[in-house]
């Protein structure tokens, strides 16, 4: 527990920065909403005939005119990209920011073990993550309350459900990579997250990439298709509890069998 | 130091350790004992291997041959799954519990010490011994007291010797029973020094032991009752201090034809009355070394 409350409190700026951002943003965009809902009447009709555009950004099934269409085609994704950016840059730093502050020695040589350290440290992870997206949604809800309008309750939860899932895939991932490098390697791990999402837009404009589907966490957490079918696909998140499961196995296994640089 | 009756003759035991990064050697076939109760000094330049020894000791490192024994425990051995696979050996033949009971009892000095920066010393020190399950405060505020440890200060305006001194507070609140101190007195002031001295014979006294790797040839006459040689990753010699000091090395100075030559002769006397042999010496002198000269020697001999 002393470590992860220690990683816990060394992460505190950057998630409250982050958070913040997305959520006062967010919030703000909500709104924003409010005062040009006749404007985006019109916009919507227009969105909604732009082809790929409509498609990838799933106006085709939502409209934007709407509280519930505006939010899960732009704020969704907005919150997405955030948090798995946030979890990215956490997890990728977590291990390997030991070996390049050169505090290695100082936490490799107390009584802890690597398997207890990779253990609280990914228990760190979770709870930042867990933070994340507790205080967006925070934001968000007073943004819905502010604009005098609230979300449909299963799709809303549900979506956050799968967005908290996804961000802790894309962290964990980030977090065997953070197992094997000597740096942490926070640029590599944005453009990871970011990778992620550009597979999503692939596979959804180009047929031939629709296998990119699983293996893109974006894609099974999608606002568009989790407000409309009220649901996320069962064996995506089950492919994702898997990826979870492995990196941090993977992580654990990596770490105990790697020297250590001072 | 609840229990300082030692159960084990070695504190440390290292037999046949092989360490290499890749192609490049760290150390080769070391055996090394340090007694319970020792102050132990290890010597070599730079790049003998005196740090990758440590940290194989610690379990940071993993190699490819050889057991260490820590405190009576094999603590970090090789993996007897995969004879002969160099990048097998893994850190812990004690796993988990055990492992953390076993560093609960040993405190390690880095060579260069960094701690984690925005943090205040006082809160380094207090989650070293919270990672101890340990209430160290009151032997840590007298260790504070006597280094002159300031628990306010941030660890990023600390000097390289404050934070040597939070080191050395973070190595020794928990009482260990094994010492193990990397280039300890680098970066400390002679007051210092002697400070942390004091703090060794002290621990020593109580039980202690004590390995320590050192540039500082007088520190280690001084202090250690035994010492090992370390060079290009082979142990050179091991013994004590005394013996390791009371060399057949001599410095020799001899005029001849008014020109005065210098060269060290290591043999019997008679060897050297063997090499002067048929010079027409004006004038001779034999000395013994310095300190310094005798371990320069070791560390160039071939």
């Amino acid at each position: 527990m002393t470590l992860l409350w220690h990683e816990v409190r060394r992460n505190g700026k950057s998630l409250l920065i982050w958070a913040c951002s997305v959520g006062l943003l967010s919030a703000g965009c909500l709104l924003l909403f409010q005062g040009l809902e006749e404007s985006m009447g019109e916009m919507s009709e227009a969105f909604a005939n732009m082809g790929m555009f409509a498609t990838v950004l799933g106006m085709d099934k939502l409209s934007i005119g709407t509280m519930e269409g505006f939010y899960a085609t732009e704020i969704a994704l907005l919150y997405a990209i955030g948090g798995a950016m946030f979890a990215a840059m956490t997890g990728v730093a977590l291990l390997s920011k030991e070996e390049e502050g050169h505090t290695s020695e100082f936490l490799h040589t107390l009584p802890l073990g690597r398997a207890y350290i990779v253990g609280w440290k990914y228990a760190s992870l979770v709870v930042l993550v867990v933070s994340y997206n507790a205080l967006c949604l925070a934001w968000i809800l007073l943004g819905f309350a502010g604009a005098g309008q609230m979300p449909p309750v299963k799709e809303f939860a549900c979506y956050h459900g799968v967005q908290l899932l996804m961000h802790l895939e894309v962290g964990s991932v980030c977090y065997l990579a953070s197992s094997l490098w000597k740096r942490r390697q926070t640029g590599a791990a944005l453009g990871f997250a970011m990778l992620l999402y550009v597979a999503d837009l692939l596979c959804r404009i180009l047929p031939d990439m629709e296998g990119l589907k699983y293996v893109t966490p974006f894609y099974f957490s999608n606002g568009t298709d989790i407000f409309v079918e009220g649901r996320a696909d069962g064996g995506l998140l089950l492919i994702a509890g898997c990826v979870i499961l492995v990196s941090v196995l993977g992580a654990v296994a990596v770490y105990r069998r790697r020297d250590l640089a001072a | 130091m609840s229990d300082n009756k030692a159960t084990y003759q070695n504190a440390i035991d290292i037999r046949n350790l092989t360490k290499n990064y890749g192609k490049h050697r760290g150390v080769q076939d070391l055996h090394l004992e340090v007694a319970a109760g020792d102050i132990f000094g290890f010597l070599g330049p730079n790049g003998a291997g005196k740090s990758t020894t440590i940290r194989c000791m610690l379990g940071m490192l993993r190699f490819g041959q050889g057991e260490i024994r820590l405190l009576g425990k094999d603590c970090v051995g090789r993996d007897r799954h995969a004879e002969g696979d160099h990048k097998s050996s893994r850190p812990g033949h004690l796993m988990g519990r055990q492992w953390r009971e076993l560093m609960n009892q040993v405190g390690y000095m880095p060579s260069e010490a960094a701690f984690y920066p925005g943090m205040k010393v006082r809160d380094v020190i207090r989650f070293a011994a919270r990672c101890r399950q340990k209430d160290c405060s009151r032997e840590a505020d007298r260790l504070c007291g006597i280094l002159e440890v300031e628990g306010d200060k941030r660890v990023e305006e600390l000097s390289l010797g404050n934070r040597k001194k939070v080191s050395i507070v973070c190595a020794m609140q928990h009482e260990p029973k094994l010492l193990i101190l990397d280039e300890p007195t680098s970066g400390l002031d002679p007051l210092m020094q002697d400070a942390f001295w004091g703090l060794v014979s002290e621990y020593n006294s109580r039980g202690t032991t004590c390995f320590l790797s050192s540039h500082v040839l007088s520190e280690v006459k001084q202090y250690c009752r035994n010492a090992a040689v370390i060079r290009e990753g082979r142990l050179i010699r091991a013994d004590s201090v005394e013996n390791l000091c009371r060399s057949n090395l001599r410095k020799v100075r001899m005029w001849e034809d008014g020109k005065e030559t210098a060269f060290s002769h290591t043999g019997t006397v008679e060897e050297l009355l063997h090499r002067l042999e048929g010079r027409r010496l004006e004038d001779l002198l034999i000395e013994e070394p310095s300190l310094e000269e005798v371990f320069m020697h070791y560390f160039r001999e071939e």
